[in-house]
């Protein structure tokens, strides 16, 4: 189960990350982001498990896919901003 | 009914395209709209044709915006870069979705024109007529009169030197020639999706290698609680649901010419294209031709108005395009105005048995007269 949500600027971003990160053998989901992470309304978030957001961090910056947040997802369904 | 007006959109598409659109159209959403299947089975439509262009173009997918058609292109590009009373200087052969659009904003173009299939002819004029600080050189890459090829990367490198923006028009050569604009050093690249893409109509391309201003403001499925749009691209010009029917028709468009050899397909039109040349010289027509000349003819029958001749050849079953083609600057530095041209043009399914029918077709216009 994902459990780690890295909010990005519009679907197609999320898109091309999804694609990275499926190529270099991350596990991933691109979705719709939950509100509580998607301050200006309407966003996308790649769904990953914890663990390997620094990874996939590094991948997307390389393939120039910004990325706006860093999320965790607690237990009780609320999320922690863990950066960037 | 032989098919020779793809210069206005490639009536025969490959089977694929007519397929994609009506699988689009059964089974698609509203992309970024929503999170449900439907919509999620469009988002990945738009962003696989988006990929497949990005591929044939060299370019990242954000950079590949979907426009209506080229003229949505070229008025973004230009409504960009230029405004009133700026310099900006534009080829002889440019059609009216540059001239109309720049005469919208009050601008009065400097023209750089020499012989039209003279290649180093034309680089010097441009050379001649760009200067620092000028707000925009745009430039076809193939004429839509006289197919003569233009030559962008040289265009690109004396911009480069001058500090100018180029905007280049690929109206007739998408498909059909290499489109490099990240080499050229170009700004923004313009295209429709529905002539040598093999797309449907209501289809376009705008490549974006600089920030665009939107031309169309509203939803974009992102950042909704912005009153502005999006700076990232392509949600910044993509206001508006999209064609997405269209788009996955273009998908299936690119998707035919990435699986084959692009010189084999350059070789074969022009080979059909001289061959219509070489058969109208023959029969006495007047034929505008050249070095490098890419899919389009323009020629007169001897004695014969062009509109009339054109009615002639639908009544027996062929279609051409008679007339100034939305481009009386390109027939001014051509020297085809007032009347203008009959014009063929050609695509990779056009067949060399067409080319024998129309030429068959023009002796006996050219006898019964």
């Amino acid at each position: 189960m994902y459990d780690m949500y890295l909010t990005v600027r519009s679907v197609t971003r999320g898109q091309k990350g999804r694609d990275v990160l499926s190529r270099a053998g991350l596990r991933c989901a691109l979705v719709r982001a939950p509100r509580a992470i998607a301050p200006g309304g309407c966003a996308y978030a790649l769904a990953l498990r914890r663990g390997d957001e620094a990874r996939a961090l590094r991948l997307l910056e390389r393939a120039g896919v910004p990325v706006e947040g860093c999320w965790i997802s607690g237990a009780d369904g609320r999320f922690e901003r863990v950066g960037p | 009914m032989i098919y020779l007006d793809n210069a206005a959109t490639t009536l025969r598409k490959p089977p694929q395209v007519e397929a994609a659109v009506l699988e689009a159209l059964r089974s698609c959403a509203n992309p970024g709209r929503g999170g449900h299947a439907a919509a999620a089975r469009a988002e990945e439509k738009v962003y696989g044709t988006r990929r497949l262009a990005a591929r044939l173009f060299g370019l990242e997918p954000e950079q590949i915006c979907f426009t209506a058609n080229a003229t949505e292109g070229l008025n973004i590009a230009l409504r960009t870069l230029v405004k009133p009373g700026t310099r900006v200087v534009i080829s002889g052969l440019e059609h009216n979705a540059v001239t109309r659009t720049l005469a919208g904003l009050g601008v009065e173009p400097v023209v750089a024109a020499a012989p039209l299939f003279d290649a180093a002819a034309w680089t010097e004029a441009f050379a001649e007529a760009l200067r620092p600080g000028a707000a925009a050189c745009v430039c076809l890459q193939v004429s839509n009169v006289f197919g003569a090829v233009l030559p962008v990367a040289e265009l690109g490198a004396l911009c480069a030197a001058r500090g100018v923006p180029l905007v280049v028009d690929a109206s007739q050569s998408a498909g059909l020639l290499p489109v490099r604009p990240a080499d050229w050093g170009a700004a923004f690249v313009a295209m429709p999706g529905h002539k040598g893409l093999l797309g449907p109509q209501g289809t376009g391309l705008l490549l974006c290698l600089e920030q665009p201003a939107p031309l169309r403001f509203g939803g974009t499925g992102s950042r909704s609680e912005d009153r502005r749009m999006p700076e990232e691209l392509p949600d910044r010009l993509e206001a508006g649901t999209l064609n997405v029917p269209g788009i996955a028709g273009l998908g299936a468009g690119l998707r035919w010419l990435l699986a084959r050899d692009p010189s084999a397909l350059r070789r074969n039109e022009t080979a059909l294209l001289r061959r219509a040349a070489r058969g109208l010289e023959g029969l006495g027509a007047r034929v505008w031709t050249g070095p490098g000349q890419t899919g389009v003819l323009s020629f007169r029958l001897p004695g014969r108005d062009c509109e009339t001749a054109a009615s002639a050849y639908a009544a027996r079953g062929i279609a051409l395009r008679a007339g100034l083609h939305c481009a009386p600057l390109a027939h001014r530095t051509g020297g085809t105005l007032p009347e203008g041209t009959l014009r063929l043009s050609v695509s990779p399914l056009t067949r060399e048995s067409e080319i024998e029918g129309f030429l068959s077709v023009s002796e006996a216009l050219i006898r019964k007269k």
